[in-house]
């Protein structure tokens, strides 16, 4: 810090600095004990992967050969026959519909927490976390019987449960991302004359935007992979994609499908997460706070 | 204005945890039978009192074995993770792509993977009949790899975070002060990630223990651990089976909540705790 050198100018360091092994670099046996064990665990959380892309593109694989002795697509085939892609769409809807409902109640009540204003805050997160701590099929065997005698619909029995279960993931995320935000913007506006109404959608929603993305995924993964909550409350009568799973799984022969099946339930949430990982590094404070259009002035305000 | 915000998750929160719980104890001692006249009894204790017990010491040991490699697993990998260059951000980039895995669809790949018929024996041209009964068999060992893998990418990804965040400045503050590789993880690294890695463990022990559908569908028929035999009560035809569906339930969740205080008691007693 002493020394100052021009911002853009290369220092070549001496010769005495080169050769020294820099304080952090592992020595060489350190590195081959890294790489092996960064392999056994790169084959770990690979491997179970491998059977579902080999399978799902082969017609015919008999017990000994060690690759599909006959490529095809036979597999999709039949998965699309055994209404894979209705079962696709209801995945899919569920997954939203948890994730549009257990998001805002999660950051409403994140926010409320972060400004502590909530009478009693370590019950209120307590309750909020609850659900972790409980096993599905718990909440699921008590509530049965309310739900069939408040004659609430399955669909609906679903998701209030899913939502619970996704609350203690969206609070939270909602609060860690209010602990790093700032209400002074939202003052600022308010003094320079926003409406609540314009605060919301032009500087609070998309200071927090982040979070809700990362709180939304989460949300969504509970809805998406859930099998205990549908079949116990639904009934069977709600077929989603993990339910179409069990039941090819549970028999034999059918492994072509099972890969399918599993795929078409991994790929959406992988696109969702590679998404995420865009969206979480754009940070859009700077572009909406000191853009045009945070400058203007609100419509009917002073 | 806050308690407005606050209300309505609390009430979808309170709503499923008290009275799924509630409701659940309620049933199990008798005073909601499907026909009849409401009696407290612990009947629905005592009906299956040896498939309980055995449930119970099976689920336990399920959990526990998952819980303790997970976390060795996913500690190693976290380390790794942390320390950047290309294996680790290719360790990163792999444990990632577990985490949005469903279980079902989890144990379907392991499945299809360790089965006596699966892709692993085929791939090291081992025979179907001299392979170990991995699924279905006595040990369990299909459904603890499952629950094995997506946790410990769990664990690698909550740990990493923790290390990436607080663990970097200290680590090299130590290696500064003459520390070796083999003492900054034993003194430094490990001791800052526990609290992290107690969290964890309490979320996989809790989730494992009281899980279903992997336990279905790579374990064997008999015996049940809990929430397998909870399912084969729940959906029995006979009258009683209601109840003692619930009462399985009632120990299920009665054991999760005294793991989750033994966990959260651990917690405290580690000096990092805030």
């Amino acid at each position: 810090m002493a020394m100052m050198i021009p911002y853009g100018e290369r220092v070549t360091p001496d010769d005495r600095t080169v050769a020294a092994r820099p304080l952090m670099r592992p020595r060489p046996a350190g590195r081959t004990l890294r790489i092996v064990v960064a392999s056994l665990l790169a084959a770990w959380f690979a491997l179970p992967l491998v059977p579902l892309l080999l399978w799902s593109v082969a017609n015919r694989w008999s017990a000994p050969a060690a690759l599909p002795t006959e490529w095809g697509l036979d597999g999709l085939a039949s998965a699309v026959t055994a209404g894979a892609v209705p079962a696709f769409g209801r995945s899919l809807l569920l997954g939203l519909v948890v994730a549009a409902v257990a998001t805002p109640l999660g950051a409403m009540a994140a926010r409320a927490l972060a400004r502590g204003a909530v009478p009693a805050p370590r019950l209120v997160s307590g309750i909020l976390l609850a659900p972790l701590a409980l096993p599905a099929f718990v909440a699921v065997m008590g509530l049965t019987i309310v739900l069939l005698r408040a004659r609430v619909p399955g669909l609906i029995g679903v998701v209030i449960l899913l939502v619970a279960a996704a609350l203690p993931y969206t609070v939270y995320t909602m609060r860690v991302a209010y602990a790093a935000h700032d209400l002074a913007y939202e003052e600022e506006a308010r003094t320079l004359g926003a409406s609540r109404v314009h605060v919301l959608w032009r500087v609070h929603l998309p200071l927090v935007a982040p979070g809700l993305a990362r709180a939304a995924f989460l949300a969504f993964l509970v809805g998406w992979s859930d099998y205990v909550v549908t079949v116990l409350v639904g009934g069977g009568t709600i077929v989603t994609l993990p339910l179409l799973v069990a039941s090819f799984a549970g028999g034999v022969g059918n492994d072509a499908i099972v890969a399918v099946l599993s795929l078409s339930a991994i790929v959406p949430p992988l696109v969702l997460l590679l998404g995420l990982g865009r969206f979480g590094r754009r940070y859009p404070t700077a572009r909406y706070l000191t853009g045009p259009t945070a400058s203007r002035s609100p419509k009917g305000a002073p | 204005m806050s308690v407005a915000l606050v209300a309505p998750a609390v009430a979808i929160a309170a709503f499923v945890v008290v009275g799924g719980i509630g409701m659940s104890l309620v049933q199990s001692l008798g005073l909601l039978p499907l026909v009849g006249v409401p009696s407290l009894s612990l009947d629905a204790y005592l009906a299956n009192g040896d498939e309980l017990l055995t449930g119970l010491g099976l689920s336990l040991g399920i959990a526990t074995a998952s819980t303790v490699l997970s976390c060795v697993i996913g500690l190693t990998a976290a380390v790794v993770i942390t320390q950047g260059r290309i294996t680790g951000r290719l360790v990163a980039a792999l444990s990632a792509l577990t985490i949005p895995v469903p279980h079902l669809i989890g144990a379907a790949a392991v499945g299809l993977l360790i089965s006596d018929a699966g892709v692993l024996p085929r791939m090291l041209g081992i025979d179907g009949t001299d392979w170990p009964d991995l699924v279905g068999g006595p040990w369990w060992v299909a459904v603890v790899l499952e629950y094995t893998w997506k946790e410990s990418a769990f664990v690698a990804l909550v740990v990493a975070g923790v290390l990436a965040s607080r663990v970097a400045r200290y680590d090299e503050t130590a290696a500064l002060l003459g520390a070796s590789r083999a003492r900054r993880l034993r003194h430094v690294v490990i001791p800052l990630a526990t609290p992290a890695v107690i969290v964890s463990a309490i979320i996989i022990f809790v989730y494992t223990f009281g899980s279903y559908e992997v336990a279905w569908l790579l374990g064997r028929p008999y015996p049940e651990p809990l929430p397998v035999l909870a399912f084969r009560l729940f959906d029995a035809i006979s009258l009683t089976s209601r109840p003692e569906a619930a009462a399985v339930a009632v120990i299920t969740t009665a054991v999760s909540l005294v793991v989750v205080a033994l966990g959260m008691a651990l917690l405290r007693r580690t000096p990092l705790w805030r």
